[in-house]
């Protein structure tokens, strides 16, 4: 029997398009922080400045070339895996709290009682 | 200084839009797995509560995006990795374990393993879903 789950391609996508989304607000934050770090090393002696500059130079190329942009097979499957897990986990938690109350249709009360546990297991 | 704002204004929409259809098609998957999951328990599922569910596992895949990203970039990766996948899950011993075995199972399936290596994993995946519905 084939369990029903996510589509690899669909997360895939959707880690894409959080991980432009990050890479262009860090380029963004980048070109204010460069401005007001020059500021900042103005003020102090040439030797602690230029030392600084440096560091935060290398610190920051590190930062910049290990952005993520792919996605193992497998990692997608699992990432798959556990947002189906997280959708079952939902509406059998909620089911439960409903089949207590003795209805047959998981209602917006049920679903709000188990959310916040919900949340924090995962 | 105008068209720098334009551009930035249309780039927000194209990206508002892509957004857009993928939790469309991320809502029709989840219905399908609701559904499943809901008549095994006998149950039916109001539509406005589908689509909370399915919004909340959306929001849910794009915290897992930037999770799972800083965690490769903190090993010096460029790609994530199914141990970075594991990790985000590590609030929850249950949880991780269960992804562990998952994760074995998708390593053995790899290469042409044998038949005995299949089964066995098959047990492991069916004891670390029925420890996760006992806790929960």
């Amino acid at each position: 029997m084939e369990e029903k789950t996510f589509d690899p391609d669909l997360i895939r996508a959707i880690f894409k398009l959080v991980w432009e989304k990050r890479g262009a607000e860090r380029e963004k934050n980048q070109l204010s922080e460069n401005e007001a770090e020059v500021q900042f090393q103005l003020h102090l002696c040439a030797k602690v400045s230029l030392f600084r500059w440096t560091k935060y130079d290398e610190e920051k190329q590190a930062n910049s070339c290990s952005l993520s942009n792919t996605a193992n097979g497998n990692a997608l499957k699992l990432s798959c895996e556990l947002l189906r897990v997280f959708v079952a986990e939902a509406i059998q938690r909620a089911a439960a709290i409903a089949e207590a109350e003795g209805s047959l249709k998981i209602e917006a009360t049920h679903l709000e009682r188990i959310l916040p546990q919900l949340l924090l297991d995962f | 200084m105008a068209s720098d704002v334009e551009r930035g204004e249309e780039e927000e929409e194209e990206e508002e839009s892509a957004s857009e259809l993928l939790r469309d098609r991320f809502r029709l998957c989840t219905i399908s797995i609701a559904e499943t999951e809901a008549k095994r328990n006998g149950m039916e599922i109001s539509q406005p509560i589908m689509a909370c569910i399915s919004d909340l596992a959306f929001k849910y895949a794009k915290q897992l995006a930037r999770d799972v990203e800083l965690f490769a970039q903190h090993a010096g990766r460029k790609s994530i990795n199914m141990e970075d996948v594991i990790l985000s899950a590590h609030r929850n011993d249950h949880l991780s374990a269960s992804l562990r075995s998952f994760s074995n199972n998708l390593k053995a399936k790899e290469p042409q393993s044998d038949r005995k290596r299949k089964k066995i994993t098959k047990k492991e995946d069916k004891a670390a879903k029925e420890v996760l519905h006992i806790d929960s």
